[in-house]
């Protein structure tokens, strides 16, 4: 427990400190913001490099697609409870209620999660939010961009809503009273995760990488319109900019 | 009054004309990309000749569809206007010459994969339009694909391509205009380290 306190004051932490910075002069701010940033994504580029692709590259080499796919789902599956929490949060009652029923019939039927059988032949398809939804349908705004020590492109609240879901994560509580299970368990789940999800994307990742001039500007990009689609109601068109302005900064 | 009723009847009658005469054939848009992307399927990914031939037919079918001119121009920012010819031209064929060589490697990717079309949305921008398209995945959820086409007379072309809510020429943009900006301003940085990818 204390543990994940730790990294949620962390993440807190840099969260409210660039968010705060919004009182100093924007340009410095932006400039400091930009320093800061380009410092993370260099450390994290060499984290990856060294540690987490040889392991992903390990990972792949020791299992095979299918493997991956059932351990994939294994792991999203464990995620259906904070998905629920957060449908509730967002006054999404039905919803949510889906996704417990998800959680059941996949954590039985499906074999620990190891297959979606609900979103195949039960009509339950996978709705993934997060406490970051929850925090933006309650109209906090989402700050400026800057990254994450390990984790990569964020903003102020991405962050705060991967605390809170980090918080909520049934393998957390499930193994909080014993610490040897807590070890044993709550940190290659977390491991695993991380792998599996980097392995899922590692070939596009170095595709964008290999033909990029500025790899981290162009991570940016993606992460930030990604967001802003998301964000758009549903009829509203993010990627509708006028393409005959020169000037025009986005 | 009659007459003031009739002006604005005119002129209603007038702008609805403008409009249009402005509005992009959606009926058209939707079909060009269903030919190129059937074509890109059938006679590329799926048909049986060398890798060599499906790089030539790939390099044309990509060079057809997509307004590069245009894409390059926009995608140069700010700094378009004040590259010189030389560097225009020099751009324009690099970028043309990276996209095509990326996207024929990015193609085989699509191979056993279909599109499924979702009609089309409109554009502030005046003759322009967007195509929805979803792909399946093996697992999770459908990737949405969509291509904002420009039309001009009867020819379409795509200007943008769209994954997943990431506009491909905007992020080409907020990379390339950052770039030259941490490069003092220079073009001629971008060009070299561009044609460097080509190698």
């Amino acid at each position: 427990m204390p543990n994940n306190y730790r990294l949620c004051t962390v993440l807190a932490v840099f969260a409210l400190a660039t968010t705060a910075c919004t009182t100093t002069s924007a340009q410095a701010q932006s400039s400091a913001l930009e320093t800061y940033n380009r410092a993370v994504y260099n450390f994290n580029s060499q984290f990856q490099k060294y540690i987490l692709k040889p392991v992903a590259r390990g990972y792949r080499k020791i299992t095979n697609a299918y493997t991956r796919e059932r351990i994939s789902n294994a792991l999203s599956n464990v995620k259906e409870p904070i998905f629920a929490l957060n449908h509730l949060l967002q006054g999404e009652p039905v919803q949510s209620s889906k996704d417990i029923a998800r959680f059941a019939v996949n954590s039985t039927l499906g074999l620990a999660g190891t297959y979606d059988v609900a979103g195949q032949g039960w009509n339950l398809p996978k709705a993934k939010t997060g406490f970051d939804d929850t925090l933006a349908t309650w109209g906090v705004e989402d700050g400026p961009f800057f990254m994450l020590p390990f984790v990569g492109p964020s903003t102020p609240r991405a962050a705060i809503g991967l605390a809170g879901d980090s918080l909520v994560n049934p393998v957390y509580w499930a193994t909080i009273n014993d610490a040897n299970v807590h070890d044993k368990i709550y940190y290659p789940y977390m491991a695993l995760n991380a792998v599996s999800l980097y392995e899922s994307g590692m070939d596009v990742l170095d595709d964008l990488e290999r033909n990029s001039v500025d790899f981290y500007e162009t991570m940016k990009s993606a992460y930030l319109q990604n967001r802003k689609g998301k964000a758009a109601d549903d009829n509203a068109v993010s990627y509708d900019f006028g393409m005959d302005d020169e000037d025009e900064d986005y | 009054m009659k007459k003031t009723i009739f002006t604005a009847l005119i002129t209603a009658l007038c702008l609805h004309m403008n409009i249009a005469q402005a509005a992009v054939d959606a009926t058209g848009a939707e079909k060009f990309i269903q030919k190129m992307t059937d074509e890109g399927i059938e006679q590329i990914i799926n048909a049986n000749v060398s890798k060599a031939e499906k790089q030539t037919r790939f390099k044309k079918l990509f060079n057809d569809a997509l307004d590069l001119d245009f894409i390059g121009k926009y995608v140069l920012g700010r700094y378009w206007r004040t590259a010189t010819s030389q560097q225009k031209t020099d751009f324009i064929s690099t970028y043309r010459e990276l996209n095509t060589k990326v996207w024929s490697e990015r193609f085989d990717e699509f191979k056993g994969k279909n599109f499924e079309f979702k009609g089309t949305t409109p554009s502030n921008s005046e003759g322009q339009i967007f195509v929805n398209t979803i792909v399946p995945m093996e697992q999770g959820e459908p990737a949405t694909v969509v291509w904002r086409v420009k039309q001009e007379g009867n020819t379409f072309k795509v200007i943008d391509i769209i994954i997943e809510k990431v506009s491909l020429t905007m992020a080409n943009r907020n990379e390339y205009t950052a770039y030259i900006k941490n490069n003092g301003g220079n073009i001629d940085s971008l060009i070299n380290n561009l044609k460097a990818k080509l190698k």
